[in-house]
């Protein structure tokens, strides 16, 4: 995908030929994402931002599988296009299937399709972290403290907020989803 | 192994300026919007441009806290600093902190402008003029009707007035240059009243309006002395480095967004010269 400067465009993506020289570490080989692209074009940010994005929602206590459901419901719940497309695809490569994808996006019975028990609570968590305004519901809050350890809520959570973040981030700023994923997902059927 | 008791240890950007790691000047760009148009000009400047303009207070209270920090002198620049009214107290006020060069075209020197530069004969302060030919016609083709007139008639008026005078000239390939011309030019310099020492030559850089122009030398990070400059858009590797091309900030040289506290990007470009490859030899930083 292109990153380079596109007039229709909200903000400039910094291609590597203008990407900062504090931030050319973080653009590899490929073309960078647009979030790396946009952040760019303020260094300091990016150079916390993205290991911090990182970290977050890359597997640690909980493996990719956990992370990805956290991150694709919350993203599915708050309309977020970009983020949405980008770990649909993230979701395949991580083993999720294309009907607990379709259930995470909203369009599927949760409850039918995921079975364990440990991850119906984190997606009720996820649920309620993602959409809730003030405390969590007792009873929620109640089936997590139960089933789950702190640090796997502890480590839910943070990635559910920082999911949040992004959303309306790469929303508000109007992210475009790569070409390559958006052909992936139409061969999926998960457009 | 630490200094010898009683001498001061010296901080890491202090250590740096003394190795020449970077430059121990702090640039700032004024503005960017300028009386001429230069055909080769970094920052596309011209009168109806984006003024992109960081202020007189800001200026100040920056280069107040890189002298703290150990910086050793200022430039300023843009766009054409003088256009600004402020610009002849805010320059002596620089250099009642430390030694400053002000880059300028001279065109805008006029009797009262003029008497409000007189306090910098006082100060360790130079005005850097640039003048790129002997010839009016072929001088003014690049920087404008009446540019030469203008020139050698500001030079003097600032040379007797004791402000100190340096002149700049930019050429496609100074290393080309016919030797007749060259010489002229040094005649003409001299008879205005600016000694060989103060004479700079260097090169056209392959970047904003020179860019779309096709003119000049490609450079890169690597052939550029890093020099912390500041902008209202923000710090930039060298003064060369925030140039603007089809209306568009150029950000491949961009330090940090963050001007200030100036320790910030100061650290910033310290880390960036950290990187520099072993025998890095800044060959056109010159200014």
């Amino acid at each position: 995908m292109s990153v380079g400067p596109d007039p229709s465009a909200l903000i400039a993506l910094l291609d590597r030929e203008q990407a900062p020289l504090l931030t050319r570490r973080f653009y590899g080989d490929g073309p960078a994402s647009p979030i790396t692209a946009s952040l760019a074009q303020v260094p300091e940010l990016l150079e916390v931002a993205l290991p911090f994005i990182a970290a977050a929602l890359g597997p640690a206590g909980l493996d990719e599988r956990i992370k990805e459901i956290a991150i694709l419901r919350t993203s599915a719940l708050l309309e977020c296009r970009y983020c949405v497309q980008s770990h649909t695809a993230v979701a395949l490569d991580a083993g999720l299937s294309s009907e607990e994808i379709r259930a995470l996006r909203g369009d599927g019975d949760i409850q039918r399709i995921f079975t364990e028990p440990a991850e119906r609570v984190m997606i009720e968590w996820i649920d309620a972290v993602a959409l809730g305004r003030g405390p969590i519901d007792p009873a929620v809050r109640g089936r997590a403290s139960d089933a789950l350890e702190d640090h796997v809520l502890v480590e839910l959570t943070l990635a559910v907020a920082t999911t949040l973040m992004l959303n309306r981030y790469c929303t508000a700023l109007e992210l475009p989803t790569g070409a390559a994923t958006l052909e992936r997902l139409a061969a999926e059927g998960l457009e | 192994m630490g200094p010898p008791e009683g001498v001061a240890k010296l901080s890491p950007l202090e250590e740096a300026i003394a190795a020449e790691k970077v430059g121990g000047r702090l640039w700032f760009y004024s503005n960017y919007h300028c009386n001429l148009q230069c055909s080769y000009c970094l920052t596309e400047s011209a009168p109806l441009v984006k003024r992109r303009e960081l202020g007189a207070e800001a200026i100040l209270a920056r280069g107040r806290e890189a002298k703290a920090l150990g910086f050793t002198g200022f430039g300023m620049t843009g766009g054409e600093p003088f256009i600004l009214d402020y610009m002849p107290e805010l320059v002596a006020e620089l250099g009642r902190e430390l030694p400053t060069v002000v880059l300028s075209n001279a065109t805008l020197f006029n009797e009262r402008r003029l008497r409000e530069l007189e306090p910098l004969a006082e100060l360790p302060v130079q005005i850097q003029i640039s003048l790129d030919h002997p010839d009016p016609v072929a001088n003014d083709e690049m920087r404008g009707p009446e540019n030469f007139r203008k020139v050698v008639e500001a030079v003097p008026r600032l040379v007797e007035r004791g402000i100190g005078v340096r002149i700049a000239t930019t050429l496609e390939d100074p290393d080309a240059v016919d030797p007749d011309q060259r010489d002229r030019l040094c005649e003409l310099h001299r008879s205005l009243g600016v000694p060989d020492a103060d004479h700079v030559v260097r090169p056209i850089i392959n970047r904003g309006r020179a860019k779309s122009n096709e003119m000049g030398l490609l450079a890169g990070f690597e052939q550029l002395e890093p020099e912390l400059t500041l902008t209202a858009d923000g710090a930039f590797y060298s003064p060369f480095a925030p140039t603007v091309r089809g209306g568009r900030l150029d950000t491949d040289l961009l330090v940090s967004r963050t001007t200030t506290p100036v320790s910030a990007p100061a650290g910033a470009l310290l880390r960036i010269a950290d990187q520099l490859p072993a025998g890095h030899d800044a060959s056109i930083g010159i200014r």
